[in-house]
């Protein structure tokens, strides 16, 4: 079967296959549908230069910002080879080569870009074509220009760039006055990447998956089918039937660690969270405890003054949400031993791992979430004997998600 | 690319400050027909851009605020039951009972297809629905045409919107939704660009103001701990306020003091945590 056209010119534009691969390698999903649009972009003759190429490349193919620094990574990599520090020994690679040729297709197009006349272009062998290409790379990377240089200025694109723009409206834009390669470089994206650092709202929006729609409020919805219903059973007379409008009512209960040096970190984080979602969640409780949980929680974060008895837990709804966070790490005796508890007034005999599992028995919907990165899991014991208990996940945008995920089920 | 594509290229609107990778994004989605997917903080911008394409094009804008208890039909048409209901008992109305049709209204994905000329939709907050709604919506979007089931009709758009969609949330809307668009984050803006968007809203700023303000604006997002930095709204009503006063000062700026912080911290916690950190900012 032959192969379609459009997939018979990316064979031909190999260099972005390279590109394509190289994207997908580093673990951006990139889909080859969207590939095939970014060529489709191409053939529009909407890409125009490399600043174009940049730009385009990335609202096509890339989708979301968390991949915008490895994109800005690959490119700069791709299109310039970004860890040769002197732009002297740049090399040509295969990939500049094909850039140059796919416009080439387009030799006035080129020739304008480049700022020579179409003859002279022709008159040029590809080498020097390609040195004079990469002269005037050199002269990007030593100097910005605001004017008729080919990369990335305002003024010879003809897409959309400030400057150009016959209508007379008015254009606010920043000019670059920097190649893309050079923009790819500077990682404007890199607190947005997977690994970047973990914010409020990336937290809060995770958690906001977690609602439980139930009727709730004044009735001031209509219930069509009900309200038809009646009229009919009414003789026709109209009899129009309200229902309460669906409200999410779910309960949260919120436990956390703050005894040890470890959780230290995560406390304001995790309760700047939680003062957010308090909004969203129509019941929250926040409790506190030291390493893990004996016969109280406490409501005061210095633990001191408000003891709530584990016991009066099965008083709260079995459908609240209950969320604890906490390292679990600690020494093996503290969960396991009778009187585990680094605290005389809290040993009553029951050792802290049944605590536990009565906690996990009374609320179904439950999960333990740990800041320790999962990979050191396997070498804390105490970990491994929580994680028998609740599900575990980490202290990140993923697991978080997952853990919502986990208790919405 | 169609002549009308090339006339109709986005340059930025009257009250909005584009950035040219931004404008470069916004005609490649509309050249290539596919829904812009904007993502960033609020206060960037996202749904501003909207109104000023539409206002650049000189196209209508319908908008559409997608709500979480929202259902894709209520996007497209809405049946009046009721209204029908009650005309056949009263039957005072002008309308024909017995045709469904004049009982049936546009949603607002339906009015930008029935839309003779081409008009600018943008959906707004499309994380706040369910991945559902989402879905179906683009396959919608995709196809360019749906039914009324009532009436055993479809409508077909005459012409293809520009389609915006915004979405606040961090997490990653679903895989087929995101194939269907091209995607942009539009990134808190650089001080640059801040002075350029105040200049925009008041036309002849004075200097002075305007470089102590946004620098005493950078400084306060900094401020660790606080829940809703202020965003460009914040700092356009600020400005606004500060040049309201007459007993105002630059130079109170620059001495740390901070007047009419509520204006920029709108949560009572987050008024008190920044109204602390100001405390210290005077020397």
């Amino acid at each position: 079967m032959p192969l379609p056209l459009n997939e018979v010119l990316i064979l031909k534009t190999n260099m972005f296959v390279d590109f394509f691969y190289t994207l997908k390698k580093v673990g951006i999903p990139v889909s080859p549908t969207s590939f095939l649009r970014l060529q489709k972009a191409l053939n529009m003759g909407l890409v125009n230069s490399l600043d174009d190429l940049y730009t385009a490349a990335r609202t096509i193919l890339v989708k979301s910002e968390r991949y915008f620094d490895l994109y800005d990574q690959v490119f700069a990599h791709r299109f310039q080879g970004v860890e040769l520090k002197d732009p002297d020994a740049f090399e040509l690679t295969e990939v500049t080569r094909a850039l140059l040729e796919e416009w080439l297709k387009n030799p006035k197009e080129l020739a304008e870009l480049l700022g020579i006349k179409e003859e002279e272009l022709s008159k040029l062998t590809p080498e020097e074509l390609v040195q004079y290409f990469l002269d005037r790379l050199k002269e990007q990377t030593e100097a910005h220009h605001g004017g008729g240089k080919w990369i990335g200025t305002g003024g010879t694109s003809p897409v959309g760039h400030s400057g150009y723009h016959p209508g007379g409206m008015r254009v606010g834009g920043i000019s670059r006055n920097k190649s893309a390669v050079k923009v790819a470089m500077e990682r404007r994206y890199r607190d947005y990447s997977v690994d970047g650092p973990f914010t409020e709202s990336q937290m809060s929006e995770a958690l906001k998956r977690l609602r439980n729609m139930v009727p709730y409020g004044p009735k001031d919805r209509i219930n069509v089918e009900k309200t038809i219903y009646e009229t009919m059973k009414n003789c026709g007379e109209i009899e129009i039937v309200f229902d309460r409008s669906l409200k999410d009512r779910l309960k949260v209960v919120l436990a956390i660690d703050n005894g040890g040096w470890s959780m230290d970190p995560y406390i304001a984080l995790v309760q700047t969270l939680f003062n957010y979602a308090r909004a969203q969640f129509k019941y929250l409780k926040t409790f506190f405890f030291h390493n893990t949980i004996y016969d109280y929680l406490w409501e005061d974060p210095p633990r001191r003054s408000k003891p709530f008895s584990v016991e009066e837990l099965v008083r709260l709804d079995p459908e609240t949400r209950l969320i604890i966070i906490g390292d679990a790490s600690m020494a093996p005796y503290e969960l396991l031993s009778t009187d585990g508890s680094i605290y005389v007034g809290e040993r009553s005999g029951k050792p802290s791992y049944m605590r536990l599992q009565f906690i996990a028995q009374t609320f179904p919907h439950s999960v333990w979430i740990n800041p320790v990165p999962p990979a050191e899991w396997p070498y804390t014991r105490t970990i491994l004997h929580i994680q028998e208990i609740f599900p575990m996940f980490e202290l990140t945008l993923d697991g978080l998600e997952k853990a919502v995920a986990h208790m919405m089920r | 690319m169609n002549e009308t594509m090339e006339n109709k290229k986005f340059t930025g609107g009257s009250k909005y400050v584009l950035d040219e990778e931004l404008a470069n994004i916004v005609n490649i989605s509309m050249a290539l027909e596919m829904p812009l997917l904007l993502k960033g903080e609020p206060g960037t911008g996202k749904t501003m851009l909207a109104h000023a394409i539409a206002e650049a094009l000189r196209m209508r804008l319908i908008v559409l605020n997608v709500k979480s208890s929202m259902k894709l039909i209520d996007a497209l048409y809405q049946y009046d039951t009721l209204t029908r209901l009650n005309d056949s008992r009263f039957g005072d109305s002008k309308r024909d009972v017995s045709n469904i049709e004049e009982y049936i209204k546009m949603g607002k994905i339906g009015q930008s297809f029935v839309s003779v000329e081409k008009v600018v939709l943008l959906i707004d907050e499309i994380d706040k629905a369910d991945t559902d709604f989402q879905d179906d919506m683009l396959d919608v979007l995709d196809q360019m045409e749906f039914d009324i089931i009532e009436i055993d009709k479809t409508i077909k758009a005459s012409t293809r919107p520009v389609i915006i969609i915004t979405s606040n949330a961090k997490k990653d809307l679903s895989d087929p939704f995101l194939g269907r668009c091209n995607f942009h984050h539009i990134a808190f803006p650089e001080p640059d660009m801040m002075r350029k968007i105040v200049q925009v809203h008041f036309s002849g700023i004075d200097r002075e103001l305007l470089e102590s303000a946004v620098r005493a604006f950078y400084r306060l997002r900094e401020i660790k701990g606080v829940e809703k930095k202020p965003a460009t709204r914040e700092l356009i009503n600020w400005i606004r306020a500060l040049r309201s006063d007459p007993d105002f000062r630059v130079k109170d700026l620059v001495k740390g003091e901070v007047p009419y912080l509520g204006v920029l911290f709108k949560k009572s916690p987050d008024y008190a945590v920044a109204q602390n950190a100001v405390a210290r900012f005077r020397v």
